[in-house]
């Protein structure tokens, strides 16, 4: 059984980033301070556009923000 | 807790009220045959869910207009869409649960009065309600492990 999966270094970008809390993410992509929580966990995967203004946040590429894994 | 997700404790609990009210009324025309208030009890029905919970979401829109705070995005309109299409599916199983029901109490050639109709018709807006109330709630979580503290 295929597993698929969306892993993602917001966390770790956030606190590289000046302690950057939740909130002023969720403010600077426009978006609640849940689906940060959210995205962070795993829980939700973000859209294309949002996962661009996330990457765009932290001034790197996307795929340094979000890595798919494909586990066979 | 953000906008959605209130709105969905309130659309739960107005759903939950639609149906204990009308149940508490029906137990009371059971024991008291003599006199129908079916017709009263349609009409309360009609201007608690009516009035209550359509004007909710305008009033509340009034009152947070002066608000910049992002309270909906792109995740909460995905839960909403998912939960709209899972009350649909709820609809549909209770609109066939009562036709089937019906048949089977009165039978083939049996009759029915016409205010089971309305009343079927006010129990699925209310059906609809609930569910698309819980499934939203379902998809948050509750809070729990999203962390909304």
């Amino acid at each position: 059984m295929a597993k698929n999966e969306l892993n993602n270094q917001v966390r770790r970008l956030r606190f590289e980033h000046g302690q950057m809390t939740q909130q002023q993410l969720a403010d600077k992509v426009g978006v609640t301070r849940q689906t940060i929580i959210a995205i962070e966990s795993g829980k939700y995967a973000p859209s294309l556009p949002l996962a661009f203004r996330i990457a765009r946040t932290f001034g790197v590429p996307i795929e340094q923000v979000f890595v798919y894994d494909n586990e066979l | 807790m953000n906008k959605t997700k209130g709105e969905s404790w309130i659309y739960f609990f107005l759903g939950l009220a639609c149906f204990l009210i009308p149940g508490a009324v029906a137990v009371f025309i059971a024991y008291d045959r003599g006199i129908s208030f079916a017709p009263v009890f349609m009409f309360a029905g009609i201007v608690i869910w009516g009035g209550l919970f359509w004007l909710f979401p305008f009033i509340e829109k009034k009152v947070r207009k002066s608000q910049k705070k992002i309270t909906f995005d792109e995740r909460d309109q995905l839960i909403h869409k998912k939960a709209v299409m899972a009350a649909y599916v709820v609809l549909w199983l209770y609109f066939v649960a009562a036709c089937v029901i019906t048949w089977c109490v009165v039978g083939p050639h049996g009759s029915i009065s016409v205010n089971v109709m309305p009343l079927t018709l006010l129990g699925g807006l209310v059906i609809f309600t609930l569910a698309q109330g819980l499934a939203t709630l379902i998809q948050y979580g509750r809070g729990g492990k999203d962390g909304e503290e």
